[in-house]
């Protein structure tokens, strides 16, 4: 019993990790309609961010996550204005082969730039976890899960509630009516790239702290956020939040209870189904293309 | 039109007489060029034509991978047999998924086949431990009778991919292809004026299953050795996947031009740029999507009309 | 791309020396691993070099190596030995890094008759195939684990039970099968046994089960990235049995670097270590190749490395034996292929004697043990430089 509810707690926290880090993959599709491939590869810059700035300047995770996000709001922007605007409203394989294109720069020029080695950091409180009756909550992950929770609420009360927020909702919604009432649409893209970006830079950073990084990460992460957002509701953010729960429960339930090989596949045919069945996500707030 | 037909002529006569010159690595790369145009091809029949993007076809890569695997090595029947069966299975296969996944649209379709290819990936590896059986072999990998006769398997799949391209040429012109076309631009319209939109997807997805299925096949006798890690790796689904749009989705020639450039310009690239050659890849596909966007067979012949419907 | 017409190539004659070609990961799962093998090979051919080059009939031929990246995947493997063969030429080859890629280019390299010796494969099955041209100086990937096991029957208290996991490849789901043949072999009660995805992205609910049933000791089948993760994962679900041993990853040098006090007591299987008496007249003692080698880059060898090495040595004693002078042609490899069966020799990687499938004669086991953040011999006891560190502290009292 106590394995089963240790296991759901780490189901949960894992949750919050797959949410952290799709947060943005959902929020770049919801408004450009774009799938971005080369979101692993956000991640895995944020995660050598963190990385460098904690072996040359000793900065703790928690302390450079700004610099983290900053780094990738930036490189975000860039990256948005340079290349992917371009593809913002052709059919969506359009975005999937040009960001798998990037996917392939950035991972190669990691590569280059820092080797293939398997990269991983003692922060002395990251490694830790809290103890309370017998159950074990690392304490990376925990900081992990709130974080998820509070960037999540934190872009929907941005979406919901500030004037650049409804530009880019209504510029979601319809982009060549944004465009008539005066609204930049190419700021504002750029903008929620920029963001999206951002806060898949802070989430590569947490990952640093507790899982082993290395430049061709990336991947995995791209298919996992895909499968959060599609779990969630394709483009409405607090689906991330339910769709990374939902893979992380499922995945460490499976892991401690059935076999870890079944768990890869359990969560995929689940994700099978949920698609046959309730296409829309799980609440059926997503959108069909 | 007689031009053509000279030229296509010429160069099936140049095809099937490479093997009398070359050998060694120039065939093997010769062999997998036309591989990769087969695969493209396959890839295009539903998602190029249809636009309907699959992100599992591997799948079929690897169900014909372990059938000719069960058939070659555990019931010691011929390489001929097993490829059949491997066509079949496949084909079966897909009917069965595709009928219910076809359903679904756009990123929800990408996502749901991924979803299938990864699953049966995971069962194939752990097929021997659930059922106690010794079947598959897991990961320990599953060998094939060693046959090393490079003309064999040039011509194996020199024959599957003629059959893949003449299915696509056929369709091009029949009302099964105007079926698929027709569901690229606006399915819900498509219906509206009768035509079978669900038939003709599972057809199509069915078709290019089987010959997936073949290749499969082929190329796991050939290699001699297959793992699930190497049969059913998104690795194969993504080349395709780029090779077609490279060329140009929903036409004859695109996958097939897609395919033999980017196999073999990643190929001069690696064999002189060890370290680079893939983030010039990447810088080669970036271009493409931006400066041709309709594939290099569609921006050489000036474009198709768009299927979507927004700007 | 330049197309070659097959066949005897004379025209190669011209040039001098022996061209090698390797086929080896540099990226993709591997990697990392397989840089090691490169590093490994190009001391080699640096050292041999530094003297002139391979001595044939009073003749010194320089070595020249190609390396290739199969990206960590078997059919590139096998069209790039193809490559190597056809295209560039080469006299010889070595082997990668990997049993499933080198499984795809052994059979390559056994259709053109061209010997290819690894030292960083080791999967059982490579042998099983009845192949002239393939051998290997690592034993068999089963045995390979043996003084990992071992190690735990000199230590006290003896623990009872064990538990196994491991990644779900062909090496790692071997050196399984090997943890468990040779624990109960020792008596020791295997009270969990499961393999997982190479996939698996999270390991604490896989390792939650194994603390679940509170092991004397857990044995991991890994690579480097897998062996990383499970020390990763194990101080975060706050799990430490008396003793944690892996089959592959601990000993190379980064393992240490990246996990920096975490990686203290880990144990891991090895075959190689630089106190072992073992010499040749190219590097010296064990312990001389370990010193070159740390001036050379910075580090000390992994024993897949010294096993690299010691298979570029015995083609290389082979082929100044039966005095074959480049470019070498079928007949000269297919004498070398020959030559290789008879040998029994002993280099600064130890014996090397290859049986009738092409394995190397077996290694004593050894087990290292990383203290005060440097691998350490600790079984057998003969060979050991010190006492295994047992048992464990639990992570909260380091």
């Amino acid at each position: 019993m106590s394995l089963t509810i240790q296991a759901l707690i780490n189901g949960i926290l894992l949750g919050g990790v797959y949410a952290l880090y799709s947060a943005g993959f959902c929020l770049i599709f919801g408004v450009m309609g774009v799938v971005n491939i080369a979101h692993g590869e956000l991640v895995m810059l944020g995660a050598f961010a963190a990385y460098w700035l904690f072996l040359l300047g000793r900065i703790d995770p928690l302390i450079s996550l700004p610099i983290s996000f900053g780094l990738l709001f930036c490189f975000g922007y860039i990256l948005q204005r340079l290349l992917i605007n371009r593809v913002v409203g052709a059919p969506p394989i359009m975005s999937y082969i040009l960001t798998f294109g990037i996917h392939l720069v950035i991972a190669n020029v990691a590569l280059l730039a820092w080797t293939a080695d398997f990269r991983t950091f003692a922060v002395p409180w990251a490694g830790t976890s809290l103890t309370w009756g017998g159950l074990v909550i690392p304490k990376a992950r925990l900081v992990t899960f709130v974080l998820a929770g509070f960037v999540v609420g934190l872009l929907y009360l941005l979406l919901s509630r500030t004037r650049a927020g409804r530009a880019i909702r209504s510029t979601a919604q319809d982009w060549e009516m944004a465009r008539l009432m005066g609204i930049n649409v190419r700021a504002v893209y750029a903008l929620t790239f920029a963001l999206g970006a951002g806060v898949t830079g802070v989430a590569g950073s947490m990952v640093s702290t507790f899982f082993v990084i290395h430049p061709q990460m990336g991947l995995q992460y791209t298919i996992v956020a895909f499968c959060v957002a599609v779990l969630g509701g394709m483009g409405y953010l607090p689906g991330a939040l339910l769709g990374g729960l939902l893979l992380g429960v499922v995945e460490s339930l499976c892991a401690a209870l059935l076999s870890p090989g079944l768990s890869v596949a359990v969560t995929f045919f689940i994700l099978f189904l949920v698609l046959l069945i309730r296409p829309r996500g799980l609440l059926g707030r997503g959108m069909l293309e | 039109m007689n031009l053509r037909i000279v030229i296509g002529l010429t160069s099936c006569a140049a095809l099937i007489a490479l093997p009398l010159f070359f050998g060694g690595y120039a065939i093997r790369l010769a062999t997998l060029t036309i591989m990769w145009v087969g695969l493209a091809t396959c890839w295009n029949l539903l998602s190029g034509y249809a636009r309907y993007i699959d992100f599992g076809s591997v799948v079929y890569f690897g169900i014909g991978s372990y059938i000719a695997f069960l058939v070659m090595a555990r019931l010691e029947q011929s390489f001929w047999v097993a490829l059949i069966l491997a066509a079949v299975a496949s084909g079966l296969i897909a009917l069965a998924i595709g009928i219910p996944t076809l359903r679904l649209k756009g990123a929800y379709f990408a996502i749901a086949t991924f979803a299938f290819a990864e699953a049966l990936k995971q069962v194939a590896l752990e097929w021997d431990n659930l059922t106690g059986m010794s079947l598959l072999g897991g990961s320990h990998g599953a060998t094939f009778p060693i046959n090393t006769s490079s003309a064999f398997f040039y011509y194996v799949f020199l024959a599957l991919t003629a059959g893949i391209l003449t299915i696509t040429i056929l369709t091009e012109r029949s009302a099964f292809g105007y079926a698929l076309k027709a569901i690229a631009q606006d399915e819900d319209a498509a219906e509206g004026v009768g035509v079978n939109t669900a038939r003709a997807k599972a057809q199509a997805y069915a078709i290019s299953a089987s010959f997936l299925g073949m290749y499969g096949a082929t190329e796991s006798y050939w290699l001699t050795y297959i793992t699930p890690s190497s049969v059913f790796d998104v690795h194969i689904t993504i080349q395709m996947v780029i090779m077609t749009l490279l060329g140009g989705m929903g036409t004859v020639l695109g996958p097939a031009v897609g395919a033999a450039f980017l196999y073999l310009v990643s190929e001069m690239l690696w064999a002189r740029f060890l370290y680079v050659y893939m983030a010039m890849v990447g810088l080669i596909i970036i271009g493409v999507i931006l400066f041709m966007p309709q594939g290099i067979v569609g921006s050489l012949r000036g474009g198709f009309p768009k299927p979507h419907k927004e700007a | 791309m330049t197309l070659t017409v097959t066949g005897p190539c004379a025209l190669w004659a011209a040039e001098k020396g022996f061209k090698i070609g390797v086929s080896v990961a540099l990226t993709g799962i591997v990697g990392a691993d397989g840089r090691l093998v490169k590093d490994a090979y190009t001391f080699w051919a640096e050292t041999v070099n530094s003297r002139g080059g391979i001595e044939v009939k009073g003749k010194k031929y320089p070595v020249d190596l190609v390396f290739l990246d199969d990206k960590s995947t078997p059919a590139v493997s096998a069209k790039l030995i193809e490559k190597l063969i056809t295209d560039d030429k080469v006299d010889l080859l070595l082997g990668g890094f990997g049993s499933e890629q080198v499984f795809a280019g052994s059979a390559v390299a056994e259709k053109y008759k061209y010997p290819l010796i690894s030292g960083a494969a080791s999967s059982n099955k490579l042998f099983e195939r009845g192949f002239k041209y393939y051998f290997s100086t690592l034993g068999r990937a089963t045995e390979e684990v043996r003084g990992c096991v071992e190690v735990f029957t000199s230590v006290e208290p003896r623990p009872r039970t064990i538990a196994i996991v491991g990644a779900n490849i062909l090496f790692t789901s071997l050196a399984c099968e090997g943890f468990r043949k040779y624990a109960k072999e020792h008596g020791f009660d295997v009270v969990h046994y499961e393999l997982f995805p190479i996939d698996l992205q999270d390991y604490n609910s896989m390792l939650l089960k194994v603390k679940e049933k509170n092991p004397d000791v857990l044995l991991v089948g890994s690579h480097m990235l897998v062996a990383m993760k499970v020390v990763k994962a194990m101080k975060e679900i706050d799990f430490a049995p008396r003793g944690v041993a892996f089959s592959y990853g601990p000993t190379v040098p980064k393992f240490v670097e990246e996990l920096g006090k975490d990686a203290e007591y880990v144990i891991a299987a090895s075959e190689w270590t630089p106190n072992l008496p073992y010499k040749d007249d190219i590097f010296g003692t064990a312990a001389d190749l370990n010193r070159k080698y740390k001036e050379r880059f910075g580090r000390q060898p992994d024993f897949v490395e010294a096993a690299s090495i010691g298979g570029a040595v015995a083609q290389q004693k082979v082929i100044e034996k039966l005095g074959l002078a480049p470019p070498l042609r079928e007949e000269d490899r297919v004498a070398l292929m020959k030559g290789l069966y008879e040998i029994d020799m002993m280099t600064s990687f130890g014996r090397i004697h290859f049986d009738q499938t092409g394995a190397n004669v077996d290694h004593p086991p050894v087990a290292v043990q990383i203290q005060k953040g440097k691998p350490v011999n600790v079984y057998p006891a003969d060979a050991a430089e010190a006492p295994p560190l047992y048992p464990m502290p639990p992570w909260k009292k380091r």
